[in-house]
């Protein structure tokens, strides 16, 4: 079967396709157990800085990620193509690494097969968008920032493809997905402001909007003021609070982190780890993410409770880290099998309060408003602390209202221990780059340990 | 294959294009992890494809395809036209090229054996033997990794280069992690996340002797979990090479990279301090510092032949006696400050526009003679040793940075092992504070193999040669 067939831009005829082409594959291999994953689509994206397009690329891309399991002895193998020699080769070269490495005697077996209720994750019209639409849509952002005398620089981003899991124990499974993606950073002279969002559909996200956002927080972060570190109460807004949240995944919510006893919850689930206001949970099927109906070994998503009211109550596994764990099923967060990660929830929910963000600002007496962090990365995985630099915008804020500018912070913060602190948060829920979908926060006593100069 | 590439430039040119080029490139892959005495992680992978980039009406367009058939060639040519014509409409002045002599030509890093060619069983047999010479205690994770890249590549361009490369590069490691309590730490050899990396041979991981620096490793890993956290304080502090190597990476490898000088990394990873009027005046660093961004460096991870736009590979000086003198540039980028490409630019894939990316940007040797010289000509400081952790702000002047391990230095001995040490700095103050660098045989080279960057994202695999330096009254730990 030739695989260069361009089925590109019909999403059902290219499910088949995959699901065609891997079947071939799991149907002829030698293996105790195969496992195919084929994905296959294109990807946009058109960068502007200085108010100009400086960068415009598109790309489309295939890929092919074979597990093979012979005597309990596992090999993976990738190829970026899709052509009929390529997948063979993958095949052998996972067999041969099969053959090269030891039994597992934990392995379970591949998971088989589990109900899929299919979401809603494709836009023809976003799909079919052109390099004009792109352009259009960077220029309405560029006119929003320059309305307010400003420079902006950003992307416009679509992609669209088709996924399919196929494996020797039964599961067949595919699915479509489109995702568009815009940013916007606006610089007025020494003031900066940032602004993003992300949506299945291009025609869900407004330009205007996005540029006008960024230039309003640019304009009011002019003359930045130095500020001395030190403890303050701050309110994060949604992009802030994602990147802490992502973050905690990372360190603490993998199954495989969690089996080694590398995470903080490793032996914890059940205890209250934060403040009993924190509920993070993840959910691939929730219309508010971008939706995904399946894991990359084809299990199902569903709803997983992470933390609840400051309890520890789960971690993302795949199938060999729950059967590792005295479970029958997976949670449905397995990664490809390239991936020495394995497990990872990817579609985080953070739970809301009662108040608008801008009561959150009116209620504090004095403290910070941080529009986002920069560059954070892990000091300390097991205590989830956290270092990272404020970035586009972080206010004085007295007496319920922001005073003025101050010049970039770093953080030094034990990110459950900052979460148990908050003492306010939004109604409304923000979708983030990510995707990510959280409040506006609250939280007192955040520890800034150093400042930069601008 | 090379009759793609040869279509592809014809149609670039019956396109109308000013300048174009394809490259046609084909990357092996190869990532073994060994846990606790058995394979844990073993994937090879393979990409094949080629991305055309052109300039027309004044703007650039790029598209890659993974199908090397002549109806994508086709296509691929015609997607890459219809953006740079899309691009043209937001255009204010015309993308210029600084000239390059169009070369013909091909070259190969040195290896004496391909790594993808040596047996797998050999590769898991070492891992295996370093992962079983640890012990301890408290070490739960005892691991060792090895990774190869092999890149093969074609360029052409409607200038006439026609240039032929092949890459390979290999690198590995140990780390031993033991847990206690509630603390995990880490001890790594020769360098934390999986290793150290150069353009090389399996000859370059067989000499690192993984299994003999085992029991160290496991051992000072043991001591790390019982040692007490590093005191908080300004400090006369010792780097080791592979901590220094990040440092040069994150506070000069970065902020010299002229595009995100110029505003066009400003929304993602930042722009930078070092603006183009600092040329040639501004001190970055004591007189103690001299840094070059050297592609031609032998066994550098960020060695080769020729850039991603047929610029052949070249030394620049970067810092001269701590003053700023160049930047690593593109053929675009060059002109803004009147000079000729540096020979920069590499994409990570087929699929992927080059990008100004860090060569081996080196800090070359000084006067301080070997590191215990260093330690013995130290009265009272820390010897930071391995990265564990990493953070800077978006024009690169407040960073800080974790090391896997701290030793007390009191009268220019080592004692006291301190766990948890952290230090921070704003850039041009840190190296303005460096009064010493270890001399040429203490230098070594040490490669970066996930330096991230661009949208899409895009990682390359880039170099540093140090030799260990001092540095004074530097903030170390985090003031309550």
């Amino acid at each position: 079967m030739s695989a260069s067939a361009d089925t590109s831009r019909d999403p059902g005829e290219r499910e088949r396709h995959l699901l065609g082409l891997a079947g071939a594959i799991v149907q002829a291999s030698p293996a105790d157990e195969t496992e195919v994953l084929l994905a296959d689509g294109r990807e946009f994206l058109t960068r502007f800085a200085s108010s100009r397009i400086h960068q415009n690329v598109g790309a489309e891309e295939a890929s092919a990620v074979v597990r093979v399991v012979v005597d309990r002895r596992i090999g993976v193998a990738t190829a970026d193509s899709l052509e009929d020699d390529a997948l063979t080769a993958a095949r052998e070269s996972a067999l041969a690494i099969a053959e090269a490495s030891e039994p597992d005697p934990d392995w379970p077996s591949l998971p088989g097969p589990r109900p899929v209720k299919p979401v809603k994750a494709y836009h023809r019209a976003t799909a079919l968008a052109t390099a004009q639409t792109r352009a259009d849509f960077a220029a309405a952002v560029i006119a929003a920032a320059r309305e307010k005398d400003g420079e902006a620089a950003g992307i416009v981003q679509i992609e669209e493809g088709s996924l399919a899991v196929v494996n020797s124990r039964g599961v067949a499974v595919a699915t479509s997905h489109t995702r568009a993606e815009t940013n916007a950073l606006v610089t007025c002279g020494d003031g900066s402001g940032w602004a993003d969002g992300v949506a299945m559909r291009l025609s869900d996200l407004d330009p205007g909007r996005v540029g006008k956002r960024a230039a309003l927080t640019a304009e009011k972060s002019r003359n930045p003021k130095p500020l001395e570190p030190g403890r303050y109460d701050v309110v994060l807004e949604p992009s802030a609070v994602a990147e802490w949240v992502q973050y905690l995944a990372y360190v603490a919510f993998s199954g495989k982190d969690f089996d080694e006893g590398q995470s903080p919850l490793a032996g914890r689930l059940g205890e209250k780890v934060t403040g009993e206001q924190v509920t993070l949970w993840d959910n691939g099927r929730d219309h508010r993410t971008l939706p995904q109906p399946f894991d990359y070994e084809g299990q199902p998503a569903r709803r997983l409770s992470l933390i609840r009211e400051g309890v520890a109550e789960g971690v993302a596994t795949n199938y060999y880290r729950a059967r590792r764990l005295g479970k029958r099923v997976s949670t449905g967060h397995a990664l490809p099998a390239s991936s020495s990660y394995e497990c990872m929830p990817m579609h985080l929910f953070m739970k809301g309060g009662e108040a608008s963000a801008k009561q959150l600002v009116g209620e504090m007496e004095r403290g910070l408003l941080v529009t986002r962090f920069h560059y954070t990365n892990v000091l300390d995985p097991m205590q989830t602390v956290l270092t990272g630099m404020t970035r586009n915008g972080t206010f004085w804020v007295e007496n319920g209202r922001i005073s003025h500018a101050v010049r970039n912070l770093r953080y030094t913060e034990n990110v459950l221990a900052a979460l148990g602190r908050i003492d306010g948060m939004s109604k409304r829920l923000r979708r983030v780059p990510g995707p990510c979908v959280v409040p506006t926060v609250r939280m007192r006593g955040v520890q800034f340990s150093g400042a930069t100069e601008f | 294959m090379d009759d793609l590439l040869e279509r592809a430039v014809g149609l670039m040119e019956q396109a109308g294009a000013s300048y174009g080029d394809v490259r046609l490139r084909r990357d092996r892959t190869e990532r073994l992890a060994v846990k606790n005495g058995r394979p844990e992680h073993i994937a090879r992978s393979e990409s094949e494809g080629l991305g055309v980039r052109v300039i027309v009406d004044g703007a650039w367009g790029f598209f890659g395809t993974h199908r090397l058939e002549e109806a994508a060639v086709d296509e691929a040519v015609r997607e890459a036209v219809a953006i740079a014509r899309a691009s043209a409409a937001a255009q204010t002045d015309p993308v210029r090229l600084a000239p390059v002599d169009p070369a013909t030509d091909a070259y190969e890093t040195p290896h004496e054996r391909d790594p993808m060619a040596v047996p797998l069983e050999e590769k898991l047999d070492l891992l295996v033997r370093a992962t079983e010479a640890m012990a301890g205690p408290n070490l739960k994770l005892a691991q060792a990794f090895f990774s190869a890249f092999d890149t093969r590549q074609q360029f052409a361009s409607t200038e006439g280069a026609r240039i032929g490369q092949h890459i390979v590069q290999t690198g590995g490691g140990i780390a031993a992690t033991c847990i206690a309590d509630g603390r995990l730490q880490v001890r790594s050899y020769p360098n934390s996340f999986r290793g150290n990396f150069a353009t090389g041979g399996y000859e370059y991981v067989e000499a690192m002797d993984l299994a003999g620096e085992a029991p160290r490793v496991a051992e000072e890993a043991e001591a790390l979990l019982a040692a007490p956290p590093c005191p908080e304080g300004r400090r006369t502090i010792i780097l080791d090479g592979g901590q220094l190597a990040l440092q040069v990476h994150e506070s000069c490898g970065h902020p010299i990279e002229l595009d995100r000088v110029l505003g066009m990394e400003i929304a993602y990873a930042g722009d930078s301090f070092l603006t183009t009027d600092k040329l040639d005046t501004f001190r970055y660093g004591s007189d103690a510092v001299h840094i070059v961004a050297d592609a031609t460096c032998p066994c550098g991870l960020g060695t080769f032949g020729y850039d991603d736009e047929g610029v052949p590979a070249q030394r620049t000086p970067i810092v001269e006696a701590g003053r700023f003198v160049g930047y690593l540039s593109s053929r675009e980028t060059a002109p803004a400050i009147g000079r000729t490409s540096s020979g920069a630019m590499r994409a990570s894939g087929w699929n992927r526009i080059p990008l100004i990316r860090m060569t081996n940007v080196n800090l070359l040797p000084g006067e301080a003679g070997t590191l215990d010289d260093l330690v013995a000509d130290t009265d009272d400081g820390l010897l930071l040793t391995t990265n564990r952790s990493w953070s800077i702000d978006n024009k690169r002047l407040n960073f800080q940075f974790g090391t896997e391990m701290c030793r007390e230095i009191k009268h220019g001995r080592l004692g006291q092992i301190y766990r948890d040490a952290t230090y921070t700095g704003i850039t041009p103050e840190f190296w303005g504070a460096c009064d010493a660098v270890c001399g040429r045989d203490e230098w070594q080279l040490w490669g970066t193999p996930n330096c991230g960057k661009g949208q899409p994202g895009q990682t390359a695999r880039v170099g540093h040669g140090v030799a260990p330096a001092r540095f004074r009254s530097v903030q170390v730990g985090v003031k309550a």
